[in-house]
């Protein structure tokens, strides 16, 4: 008996992260500035920053292959392969050791270590609007935000402040400006585009993206060394994640246990007093099977395995999975389509060269839409993001001939190009939906994800108008420009949202306005996977907002004793 | 199967006969290819490769050791077919070479060689826009345009080429967006 009370109190925290991601790193690094004792559960290997980055300095003659795969490892993991290189392979799961079905063709990228994708994010930070939280009620899809953006407005400063956000104020009331660091430079074909739309358009801007990529030194990170290198991890901590930033932050109170190879397997529900108690772990590492307990979780294991937690952890209250009484659980799937756009080369500035690789391109805020009683053939909206560059050996192999003159042709840079793409906002379909299939187990026994989900009709419309309003941007600014659609796969922008979805209704939603579950409170989902319509603006930004809300929320709620 | 006479066949048969003829297409190109005649053919991808890039003020393919480049990606990341059509394409240079030298393409002059990757550069112009459009990806790319791909991107990404044939910035910490061109200005090595 003494050694079990023992164990207990030993694995026995005030609150316990799921997840060492993008959003589960500011859960932790929150609750333990609180002055809570926070478990935080990994399923992968420590990631420490520096120490654990080995291919950031390493040259393109460094790797045996120059970067390219191999036609092994192409067969084998045909979806990490895609979203990375032999430099940041290290950073996504492979699809050999953690399956899952494909439905419909979708990409799903992993970064199973502490973590989490936040080592090799796009680093865009947006925030949203009104016209975003409203969107669900206006047209009458899904159902309605149970927050707006004066909600969320003060997390979104606080998160900017802490993270460093390079970028410039535009005063648009559909895209609100933050608390930025200088902006990185547009360059002389993105200027060029700019000028020429201002003089074209009266409804849109170009303006430089807005990334977590420091432009001055920030929390003793940074500033950025523009080597366009950031997802095999920033030596420099040139950019925002949880190993440069949170994790280490979270450590520094004394409250933070770490712990890397621990599958989540189940959240334990406790009848009696209607609450979780804790989780169920498999060690990867020992294969031992332990507990946790603690008085408030965070599960922040990003989108589909949050959601797959979720349904797995059946109780005989919970027949369906945890806090699914709505039947919302494991629906409303999405991610943006980037797929469409256009791209063009011009003429002109042939004199005019650049030094640096700047880690970010441009942004064309949504300019679709934004009035009710636009003549539009599609709801909601896009914007566009793209980047200028001078046309390199790459681009110029095509060019006829060898020997010397084809040798100076493709060492001496090329034309200046633009490519831009429109990245839109999909719909929460119902239908776009996560299950487990019946029969196939995981290395660890857990069912495997089967994942079910389309783009459809709106999403195919509103790729054609960003075909054409491309195409015109580009061909009023003098470039010689065409469309093109890559009719990439669901999964591809790595933006999964939805599947339990935030609401106020908790017969038609999973989470409510503080990001609890509404039938178990002590348990709070702050990932992607609360999102309940997906905006076209990129997302991070606004789950680290919503989990930095969420954990004050519990924190108050713990002090009050309703926890 | 001779895969000249397949290409005119399936030209003769055109888009509806396509698919008819691929599967004698396939019975060829995904045969095992012969690597052990690829590794004895180093100093001929060398030369091939130098024609491509040679020396000029700058290094050229040899300096950069492409040869050695180019068999890596054979032997690890290209597929059957492409592995097939390049190591045919190695004994067709050789075949052509003496048919019309009387000597090896190695043995050539850089005249002549230039004559014969112009024939090769021809062959392949008429494959990729006549065959590539309808079923490229299955019939993989031609000798020719493999071997340019591979010289241009072993020389670009190598050492030599990266920092002597184009310019290397391996830590820029700094970003201008619109600089004046200088004269002789390289391209940058990486993006």
């Amino acid at each position: 008996m003494d050694i079990n009370i023992n164990t207990v109190s030993q694995n026995t925290y005030d609150a316990i992260v799921i997840g060492s991601g993008i959003s589960g790193g500011w859960a932790a690094m929150e609750l333990c500035k609180k002055g809570l004792k926070v478990l935080l559960l990994e399923r992968g290997r420590n990631v420490e920053h520096v120490k654990d980055y080995p291919t950031a300095l390493l040259n393109p003659w460094d790797f045996e292959c120059r970067l390219q795969y191999t036609q092994k490892e192409l067969q084998e993991n045909p979806v990490q392969t895609k979203a990375s290189d032999a430099g940041s392979q290290l950073f996504f799961a492979n699809d050999k050791d953690h399956p899952y079905i494909q439905e419909k063709p979708f990409n799903w990228f992993r970064g199973y270590q502490v973590g989490g994708r936040s080592l090799t994010w796009g680093r865009q930070c947006y925030r949203w609007s009104d016209l975003d939280f409203e969107a669900n009620l206006k047209d009458g899809n899904a159902v309605d935000w149970p927050i707006r953006y004066k909600d969320i407005a003060p997390w979104y400063d606080y998160v900017e402040s802490f993270i460093g956000v390079s970028g410039s104020k535009q005063n648009l009331p559909h895209l609100p400006d933050g608390n930025f660091l200088p902006g990185m430079e547009l360059n002389c074909i993105e200027n060029h585009l700019a000028q020429s739309m201002k003089k074209s358009y009266n409804d849109r801007l170009l303006m430089i993206a807005r990334v977590t990529n420091l432009t001055r030194g920030w929390d003793n990170r940074g500033p950025c060394q523009y080597r366009n290198l950031c997802s095999r991890g920033c030596p420099f901590g040139g950019y925002f994640s949880s190993n440069a930033s949170t994790i280490p932050a979270a450590v520094a109170t004394g409250n933070l246990t770490l712990r890397p190879f621990s599958v989540v397997s189940e959240i334990i529900y406790d009848d009696k007093i209607q609450k979780a108690t804790g989780v169920r772990v498999i060690d990867t590492s020992t294969h031992e099977h332990l507990e946790f307990h603690s008085k408030i979780i965070f599960v922040n294991a990003s989108t589909i395995p949050t959601t797959s937690l979720l349904m797995n952890s059946k109780s005989s209250r919970f027949p369906n999975g945890l806090g699914n009484d709505s039947g919302e659980l494991g629906h409303n799937l999405m991610d943006h389509h980037s797929s469409a756009g256009a791209t063009g080369s011009h003429d002109g500035f042939k004199d005019t060269y650049y030094k640096g690789r700047r880690p970010c391109g441009f942004l064309i805020p949504r300019y679709k839409n934004l009035k009710s009683g636009e003549k539009n053939d599609f709801l909601r909206g896009y914007n566009i993001q793209g980047t200028g560059e001078r046309q390199g050996y790459a681009e110029l192999a095509g060019t006829p001939g060898f020997g010397a003159d084809f040798k100076n042709t493709i060492t001496t840079p090329g034309p200046w190009t633009i490519w831009m793409a429109g990245w839109g906002e999909c719909l929460p379909y119902h239908t776009n939906q996560i299950s487990f299939d019946e029969h196939q187990k995981d290395q660890w026994g857990l069912p495997v994800v089967k994942i079910d989900f389309s783009f459809r009709e709106n999403e195919d419309k509103m790729m054609k108008d960003i075909q054409d309003t491309c195409l015109d941007m580009l061909q009023k600014a003098g470039f010689n420009a065409s469309k093109f659609n890559y009719n990439k796969p669901g999964g591809s922008t790595v933006h999964e949202m939805g599947t339990a979805r935030m609401g106020r209704d908790p017969k038609t939603s999973v989470l409510n306005a503080n990001n609890q579950l509404h039938a178990v409170k002590n348990v709070f989902v702050t990932d992607g996977s609360s999102m309940t319509s997906s905006a076209c603006q990129n997302p991070s930004l606004t789950y680290m907002a919503l989990t930095a809300r969420a954990c004050n929320y519990a924190f108050e709620q713990l002090k009050k004793g309703e926890l | 199967m001779n895969r000249r006479t397949t290409i005119k066949s399936l030209l003769a048969f055109g888009f509806l006969g396509a698919s008819g003829f691929s599967i004698f297409k396939w019975a060829d190109i995904n045969k095992a290819p012969d690597t052990k005649f690829l590794l004895s053919k180093k100093g001929l991808i060398a030369d091939l490769a130098e024609t491509i890039i040679p020396v000029t003020d700058t290094p050229g393919a040899k300096d950069a050791k492409v040869e050695d480049y180019i068999i890596t990606m054979m032997q690890k990341c290209t597929d059957i077919k492409n592995q097939n059509l390049f190591i045919d394409g190695l004994a067709d240079v050789d075949s052509y070479s003496n048919k019309h030298y009387d000597k090896s393409f190695q043995a050539c002059k850089p005249t002549e060689k230039t004559e014969i990757l112009k024939h090769f550069e021809k062959k392949a112009h008429s494959f990729n826009s006549l065959i590539a459009k309808v079923e490229g990806r299955y019939l993989g790319d031609p000798f020719f345009t493999q071997l340019k791909n591979l010289t241009v991107t072993g020389y670009c990404t190598s050492q030599v080429g990266a920092t002597k044939g184009l310019v290397y910035d391996y830590i820029p910490g700094m970003y201008n967006g619109s600089m004046p061109l200088a004269p002789h200005q390289k391209s940058w090595a990486t993006k």
